[in-house]
């Protein structure tokens, strides 16, 4: 019931008893509305619905209510719904924006003043329902669910809603894959993850107990030959070449720790040769640096780190190793 | 005789295993050595071949580096 000016004498009826006492209460009928609106001065004491599926606002004017006027505001629509300053000054110390199935009170301390009480303050209510759910904000409090494929990031777009969005991550992008050490007379590193377009080997202070070079082996396969060249500071000729089952990453021997390289296959997963180019250095003057092509044809699954040459027993004395899957 | 230790890191898995050689694996690393031993022999054979080359010739390797530039 709005609010009403009452004169000495007058008989209430029952009917505006109930809607007094209802009124009173927070409750009784509202005031249905399905677009954005204005309040005027028969509004105060009344409850306002709002129910529309997109944003609407409701508009506070000075010069219609007095102090301690009071107005019920509710929002039972998808849309966000959002008190709104007109002429008159409006302070909150939750938020102006009603959420679907948020409502609030607005005070007037003055005609042309009034104070936002929101019943459900920011942060008070989690919109999070799903795991993976991201708290963030677009017109309201809102949930960015988690990106449906593994692997994707979350990304800036201003197009989107929240101006987020989870997308594949761009190119160039390297992903650890597995950290390990060298022992025994070979390494294997098995079960390769098949979704990257590259795969990088990160080696550090290997060594073994013969000072022989280390080899890669694709695949365990000991028949695909390996056409290879490099380039080794240990070798008279500067640029060899050959053909070996196993291509040689690690031309410098070494059997003290302070060797470092890598070794980067391409196109690790397609069908055909690969491509293998490597490099490594244990000081200025004791370095290699090549390129080799395998027969392998299959995806590579498999690396089989061993003794690139000589026949003596060989042992790794350690060495550890960083397998980066690159996009 | 005990075989050679090797070691096995399964990402699938997680897991890293150290065992020794399976015979197949064993056959396969003698038919390495032989290989290994083979490239070596011959690599030698290069190296003196080379350098009883450079004695005849009486040039050092980087004299001859340099008539080959």
């Amino acid at each position: 019931m709005a609010k009403q000016t009452f004169t000495t004498g007058q008989v209430l009826t029952a009917a505006q008893m109930t809607s007094l006492q209802q009124t009173a209460m927070l409750g009784g009928a509202a005031s249905a509305k399905t677009a954005s609106y204005t309040l005027v001065a028969a509004d105060a004491g009344t409850a306002i619905s709002m129910s529309n599926a997109s944003a609407t606002t409701i508009t506070v004017n000075t010069g219609l209510f007095a102090a301690g006027d009071t107005v019920f505001i509710q929002n039972i629509g998808v849309g966000a719904c959002t008190i709104t300053a007109g002429t008159a000054t409006v302070a909150t110390a939750g938020s102006l924006i009603l959420p679907q199935n948020d409502a609030g009170i607005l005070y007037f301390t003055a005609t042309g003043t009034a104070t936002f009480y929101d019943f459900i303050q920011a942060g008070a209510v989690s919109p999070l329902t799903t795991k993976g759910d991201l708290y963030t904000f677009s017109t309201s409090d809102t949930r960015l669910a988690v990106g449906a494929t593994n692997g994707h990031v979350l990304t800036v777009d201003s197009t989107a809603p929240t101006g987020l969005k989870y997308a594949a991550a761009g190119g160039g992008s390297y992903t650890q894959l597995a950290t390990g050490s060298f022992s025994g007379a070979s390494t294997t590193i098995s079960s390769i993850d098949q979704t990257y377009q590259d795969i990088l080997v990160v080696i550090k202070d290997i060594s073994n107990t013969v000072g022989y070079g280390v080899g890669v082996r694709l695949n365990n396969d000991t028949t695909a030959s390996v056409g290879y060249s490099y380039l080794s500071s240990q070798s008279s000729t500067d640029v060899t070449s050959g053909s070996n089952p196993t291509s040689t990453m690690n031309g410098a021997d070494t059997t003290t720790a302070g060797m470092y390289g890598q070794l980067l296959i391409r196109n690790y997963t397609a069908t055909g040769t690969k491509s293998i180019q490597w490099n490594c250095a244990r000081s200025a003057t004791v370095y290699t640096t090549g390129g080799a092509t395998s027969a392998v044809t299959a995806a590579v699954t498999s690396l089989v780190f061993l003794r690139e040459n000589g026949s003596a027993t060989f042992t790794f004395n350690g060495g550890t190793y960083i397998l980066y899957g690159v996009k | 005789m005990s075989k050679p230790i090797i070691r096995i890191h399964d990402l699938a898995t997680g897991e890293v295993v150290d065992r020794e050689m399976t015979d197949a694996e064993f056959a396969q690393a003698k038919k390495d050595d032989k290989n290994a031993a083979i490239i070596e022999a011959e690599a030698e054979a290069k190296a003196t071949a080379k350098a009883a080359l450079f004695s005849k010739l009486g040039i050092t390797a980087e004299e001859a580096a340099l008539l080959l530039s």
